[in-house]
C-alpha cells in the first residue's frame, strides 16, 4: 500500500488496517427491570403443563451509534437471546430473554460502537488509524478496541418442542376431553456449533434472536346423546387448544456455540358446547376459556451470524 | 505470537492482540422497512464474509415482522438487502463482518 497501517497476525491475516472500522468498548448497559414467568401453560393443569420458562431483563445504553451488544452469562447452563432491539433518540433499549424462572444471575450485556461513536479518550498516548479521509477513525488503542475471536453462521432446528414431531390436531376424543400429549418444553432441540474458543469463564456472544415459532396441539371432542330407541340425539362438542410462542436463543458451551428455542409465552384454551333437546327437552349451552392470540406459524427461521469475545478484555 | 500487535491495559492485562483476532466489522448499516440496499466495499474482496442482523423497534411476539434476505456476492464485495419474497420486511441493522482468507 502507499500509506497508511495494518496489523497482521501470524497467519498473514489482515486484523487492522486504514479502510476497515474496527468496534470500540462502549460500556456495559444498565439492567432494568425483569419480567420472570411462563413455567407452565398458563391456564392448564394437566399432565405436560411444564415449559422451561423464561426471564426478560431490559437493559439501556446511550450512543449516538448504533451498538452492538454482546451477552456476558452469569449462568452459562441458560439459554440467552436479545429478543428486542429498540432506539429513542440515542437511548438504546435491549431486552434479553434467558431460560429459567429465575430472576436470579443476570447477564452483563457489553456495548460496542465504531470507532468515531465511541467518546472521546483523554489519554495522550496510544495509536489511532485513520482512514485515507484522514478525518475517520477506524482504530483506537485508547478506547479498548473489540478483539472478535470466533464467529460462523448458525441456525436453530426447524421443531422448538421437545416431542417429536409437530403437535397438530386431532379429532375423536371424548367430548371435553383436555389431556396435553406434547412436551412443550425445548431443552432438547438445539443444534450445537463446535467452537474451540468457547469457554464457560468469560465468553461473551452476539447473536441477536431472529428466529420466532408459535407451536400448537388441539384436541376435538365430542359426543352424542340419544334417548329410547335412539331419539332426540344432541351433539356436545369440546375443543382444547395448548399453544407456545417460541423465540430462538442460544447457550454457550466449552467449546461448542448451541443454537436452539426458549418459550416466551404459553397459554390454553378450552371450549365446549352441547345442544338443546334430547330425550326430555334440556336447554343448549357452551362455555369457553382462554385465547391463543398467535397464529401456529414460525418466521424469519434463518442463519444469523454469531461472534464472541473475552469479556474479561473489557472488565 | 511471532509478530503482530498487542495492547495492554493500565493494569498491565492485555486488552488487544492480533493474534487471536479472527473477524473484523466490514460495516454496519440500517435498511428501513421494505427497502432493497446493495452496499459495495471493495476491501472485503476475496474475504469470507457474513452478516448479522437485528430487527428494530419490532415487539418480540410480534408475527408479521419479517427479517429481510442478506446476499453477498461479487467476490464478497457487495451485501444486498431485500425483503423475503412476498413479504414485507421490517426495519433492520445489518452489521457485516469479514475475515481475511
Amino acid at each position: 500500500m502507499a500509506y497508511g497501517f495494518e496489523a497482521k497476525n501470524d497467519s498473514g491475516n489482515v486484523i487492522i488496517n486504514d479502510t476497515i472500522e474496527n468496534l470500540h468498548f462502549l460500556g456495559k448497559a444498565t439492567r432494568g427491570s425483569a419480567d420472570s414467568g411462563h413455567g407452565t401453560i398458563t391456564g392448564y393443569g394437566g399432565s405436560n403443563s411444564t415449559l422451561d420458562g423464561r426471564v426478560i431483563h431490559t437493559y439501556t445504553v446511550t450512543s449516538s451509534g448504533t451498538p452492538v451488544a454482546f451477552i456476558k452469562p452469569a449462568d452459562y447452563s441458560r439459554w440467552h437471546g436479545i429478543i428486542k432491539q429498540s432506539v429513542s433518540g440515542t437511548t438504546w433499549t435491549f431486552e434479553v430473554m434467558i431460560s429459567g424462572t429465575s430472576t436470579s444471575n443476570p447477564p452483563e450485556v457489553y456495548c460496542f460502537v465504531n470507532a468515531d461513536d465511541v467518546p472521546t479518550s483523554s489519554e495522550t498516548h496510544g495509536m489511532l488509524v485513520f482512514k485515507s479521509d484522514g478525518t475517520t477513525k477506524t482504530f483506537d488503542s485508547r478506547r479498548q478496541p473489540l478483539a472478535i475471536t470466533g464467529g460462523a453462521n448458525v441456525v436453530p432446528p426447524s421443531d422448538p418442542t421437545n416431542s417429536s414431531g409437530t403437535p397438530g390436531t386431532t379429532s375423536g376424543h371424548s367430548w371435553n376431553y383436555a389431556t396435553n400429549d406434547h412436551d412443550f418444553r425445548s431443552s432438547s432441540q438445539y443444534t450445537a456449533y463446535t467452537d474451540s474458543n468457547i469457554n464457560t469463564s468469560n465468553t461473551m456472544f452476539a447473536c441477536p434472536s431472529m428466529a420466532q415459532a408459535c407451536y400448537k396441539r388441539q384436541m376435538h371432542g365430542y359426543k352424542e346423546s340419544c334417548g329410547f330407541l335412539g331419539c332426540c340425539c344432541q351433539d356436545h362438542y369440546s375443543t382444547a387448544a395448548w399453544w407456545v410462542m417460541y423465540r430462538s436463543a442460544f447457550r454457550l458451551r466449552s467449546g461448542y456455540f448451541d443454537a436452539g428455542w426458549t418459550g416466551y409465552a404459553g397459554g390454553y384454551s378450552f371450549s365446549s358446547s352441547y345442544e338443546s333437546g334430547g330425550w326430555f327437552g334440556g336447554g343448549g349451552g357452551s362455555y369457553s376459556s382462554g385465547t391463543m392470540p398467535y397464529t401456529a406459524k414460525t418466521i424469519n427461521l434463518q442463519s444469523n451470524a454469531y461472534i464472541i469475545a473475552d469479556s474479561s478484555r473489557y472488565d | 505470537m511471532s509478530y503482530g500487535l498487542s495492547i495492554f491495559k493500565t493494569d498491565g492485562t492485555l486488552g488487544f492482540s492480533t493474534a487471536d483476532v479472527t473477524w473484523q466489522t466490514l460495516a454496519q448499516f440500517t435498511v428501513a422497512a421494505n427497502a432493497t440496499v446493495a452496499n459495495t466495499y471493495s476491501e472485503a474482496a476475496g474475504m469470507t464474509v457474513i452478516a448479522q442482523r437485528q430487527l428494530v423497534n419490532v415487539p418480540p411476539a410480534s408475527q408479521e415482522d419479517y427479517i429481510p434476505n442478506v446476499v453477498i456476492s461479487n467476490n464478497s464485495q457487495t451485501i444486498t438487502v431485500s425483503p423475503q419474497s412476498g413479504l414485507s420486511s421490517s426495519q433492520c441493522i445489518i452489521h457485516v463482518l469479514a475475515q481475511d482468507a
